[in-house]
């Protein structure tokens, strides 16, 4: 017997499998994690009972959930925007990191009343956001340095600063730790309804301007055309320079925003180590979100119930939260895997006995 | 001082293997074409792995074999979805790396009380006994872990593998023009493949030393960025082996002299002229954590000196890196 893989790319995307994909991801990798919960001789059903339905029906499950997503939205845009230029940001954390700083500099700094304050704050924080950002941006867009690796770097040393300053010229309060003196009242982001602070708004806003920009601007056309096809694009006259440079400084300035409403929103002050890498996450909340913005919103979402869900899981079940990254990286581990079963069709040929041609695959893999 | 240089130079030696062998594999595999941002996430299964087995059969060795095999079988995922699925390799490394990182936290955090015995300290064979007793370097280079020797051995047989031998030449090949190679008859495909899983197997080994001889226990996240260091040193190496032997020194020396730095005074006296201006500047540029970022900071400037200043069809950048490859396509 004789079995041949073939290879295809297909034509288009059936329905079914582009709106499945999403869905069949996440359920495939909460079933792989459940092996890792049944070694740990917990139950699995009970484990993502709590996690998702608790996480969803309680108050206080909800409150942290839409507090969790703020930071995670704006992350997942800081990284959708330059994907739609063909841009890689995977140092989303370091502009969220880098702005947190400056906005808290503010905040603990000058004196202003609370509306004019806050505002400030994240003035300051998108500013230092899009300087981070605007590093690799200008490097890639004037000399044609790989954006991947220096956004990477330029993470690590945005944390290294953060440690620096929270060990000295920043840190306050009692104790050794490195965390910053509490925000005064005037320097926290008033709750928008009770338990969720208006760093959501943010969050909305961003995501409407971002969606109205892609849809609807000029601007936004520009973007994806260079992101398809930058040659073509050069050649119908846009610049390529300009268009870099705006997405990342502005995917800086949103993952700065990030950092300051969990500051100054969720909490109350600087402490070292507060972004459990959500510059990080914010790669798979873009690529589920790539189509549009409102997507990443969703996605935000999402991976926020996975992060509130899972500490959950830990105060319940015991059950490390270092789950939830596991489930993480399967989900886009996964996706990945069905991104080629969307653009090939794969078709295996059971043939009986000797084939009269060798069975080749149609690819070139060898 | 003479003691403070000689210990310095014993802990860089140590740190700058941990470098040199995840640097090793990272530019193994990005020669042929596949950047490994998961090495991270394989050095912690390396580690683990290494230190779980080494706990349970009492032999190092085997640990450190463990480790290699894990490191490999992360590695073999990247492979996968980079190679035959033509996923993109930034992706899929980032989360290999979230995954080895959840991985071994969830299953290590049993393992963190634990003690072993680690790879002990050994003068080098033959010459070591007569080299040992030399002021300063004696201590440092002569006597160090069987995995210190070991990485400087495997330095000279990748050098060697890469550029003189005729796998070698090919796995260079296919990172350069996939498309050519395949005309003349090189399984781009399978290359590719055994480039990622060597790459792997390092990381593993990377990861395997830091837990068995280097702070012979397990701590979660103990790699501590090291994985990305080992990234950024082989774009500051410029793709070249024994660039990437002075680099991962100067990298480990960093790494020494951090930790280290509060014991170091090189503020100018009180009277001295300027001193006012200095001495803050001076101290300031000492602070461990912001020598923490000089390797980071450096591969920026290097990187970005070395694509500026040379035209690319010089830089020694792979051309196809990060490009996947199929057939029907180009």
């Amino acid at each position: 017997m004789n079995v041949a893989v073939t290879v295809d790319a297909r034509e288009d995307i059936p329905v079914w499998l582009a709106y499945g994909t999403p869905v069949f991801t996440v359920l495939a990798a909460l079933a792989v994690s459940a092996i890792a919960l049944v070694v740990l001789d917990v139950n699995p059903i009970a484990a993502y009972a709590t996690m998702f339905v608790d996480t969803l029906v309680t108050e206080f499950g909800l409150t942290e959930t839409l507090t969790k997503a703020v930071p995670l939205i704006l992350t997942g845009l800081a990284v959708y925007l330059p994907l739609k230029a063909g841009l890689f940001n995977i140092g989303a954390e370091g502009q969220l990191v880098a702005g947190a700083l400056a906005g808290t500099w503010i905040g603990l700094n000058v004196s202003l009343p609370g509306l004019a304050l806050v505002p400030l704050m994240f003035v300051a924080a998108a500013v230092a956001g899009g300087i981070w950002a605007g590093i690799p941006a200008y490097l890639r867009a004037k000399w044609d340095v790989n954006e991947i690796i220096t956004s990477l770097l330029l993470t690590f040393v945005a944390l290294e600063l953060q440690s620096y300053l929270l060990r000295g010229p920043m840190q306050g309060g009692t104790g050794n730790f490195p965390q910053s003196e509490r925000f005064s009242e005037a320097a926290t982001i008033p709750e928008l309804v009770s338990g969720v602070h208006a760093g959501l708004l943010v969050a909305i806003v961003m995501v409407a301007v971002t969606y109205v920009l892609m849809t609807r601007t000029r601007l936004g056309f520009e973007i994806t055309f260079v992101g398809s096809n930058d040659e073509a694009a050069q050649q119908a006259g846009m610049s390529k320079y300009y268009v870099y440079l705006f997405v990342f400084v502005v995917g800086g300035a949103f993952a700065a925003m990030g950092g300051i409403s969990e500051i100054a929103g969720a909490q109350g002050r600087y402490r070292a180590g507060f972004e459990p890498g959500y510059g990080f996450t914010a790669i798979p909340i873009a690529l589920l979100g790539r189509n549009s913005a409102v997507k990443v919103l969703l996605a935000g979402l999402f991976f926020a119930v996975l992060f509130v869900g899972g500490s959950s899981m830990e105060v319940a079940f015991g059950v490390p939260a270092a789950l939830v990254e596991i489930i993480q990286a399967l989900v886009i581990l996964f996706l990945i895997t069905a991104e080629f079963f969307k653009s090939y069709r794969v078709g295996i040929d059971l043939k009986r006995g000797p084939a009269e041609t060798p069975a080749k695959p149609q690819r070139g893999d060898d | 001082m003479v003691t403070f240089i000689a210990g310095l130079l014993d802990a860089t030696v140590q740190a700058a293997t941990v470098l040199l062998l995840a640097g090793m594999g990272e530019l193994i595999s990005e020669r042929a074409g596949v950047l490994n941002l998961g090495v991270e996430g394989m050095m912690l299964v390396g580690a683990l792995g290494g230190f779980i087995t080494t706990v349970v059969t009492g032999s190092h060795w085997l640990g450190f074999g463990v480790g290699i095999l894990l490191g490999m079988v992360l590695a073999l995922v990247h492979a996968f979805l980079c190679i035959t699925l033509k996923s993109n390799q930034v992706i899929s490394g980032v989360m290999l790396t979230l995954l080895g990182t959840g991985l071994t936290t969830f299953f290590g955090s049993g393992w963190v009380e634990e003690s072993i015995d680690g790879f002990p300290q050994m003068t080098l064979p033959l010459v070591g006994q007569y080299l040992v007793d030399l002021p300063v370097i004696g201590e440092a280079l002569f006597r160090s872990t069987a995995t210190d020797y070991l990485a400087l051995g495997l330095l000279v047989v990748v050098w060697y593998f890469l550029h003189h031998s005729n796998l070698g030449l090919e796995m260079i090949a296919v990172g350069e023009d996939p498309e050519m190679a395949d005309t003349m008859g090189v399984s781009v495909f399978r290359l590719r493949y055994l480039a990622v899983l060597i790459g792997g197997g390092f990381a593993g080994a990377a990861g395997a030393h830091l837990s068995l001889a280097f702070s012979q226990l397990w701590v979660p996240g103990m790699t501590a960025g090291r994985g990305w260091i080992a990234v950024a040193l082989v774009i500051f190496a410029q793709w070249r082996p024994r660039r990437m032997l002075v680099g991962a020194y100067l990298f480990g020396l960093l790494d020494a002299l951090r930790i280290r730095s509060q014991s170091i005074s090189l503020t100018l006296g009180p009277d001295a002229p300027l001193a006012g201006v200095i001495n803050p500047i001076v101290e300031f540029l000492m602070t461990p954590q912001i020598m923490g970022t000089y390797p980071y900071l450096a591969t920026i400037i290097v990187l970005a000196y070395a694509v500026i200043r040379t035209k690319s069809d010089q830089l020694a950048v792979p051309s196809a890196l990060l490009q996947s490859y199929s057939r029907e396509t180009d």
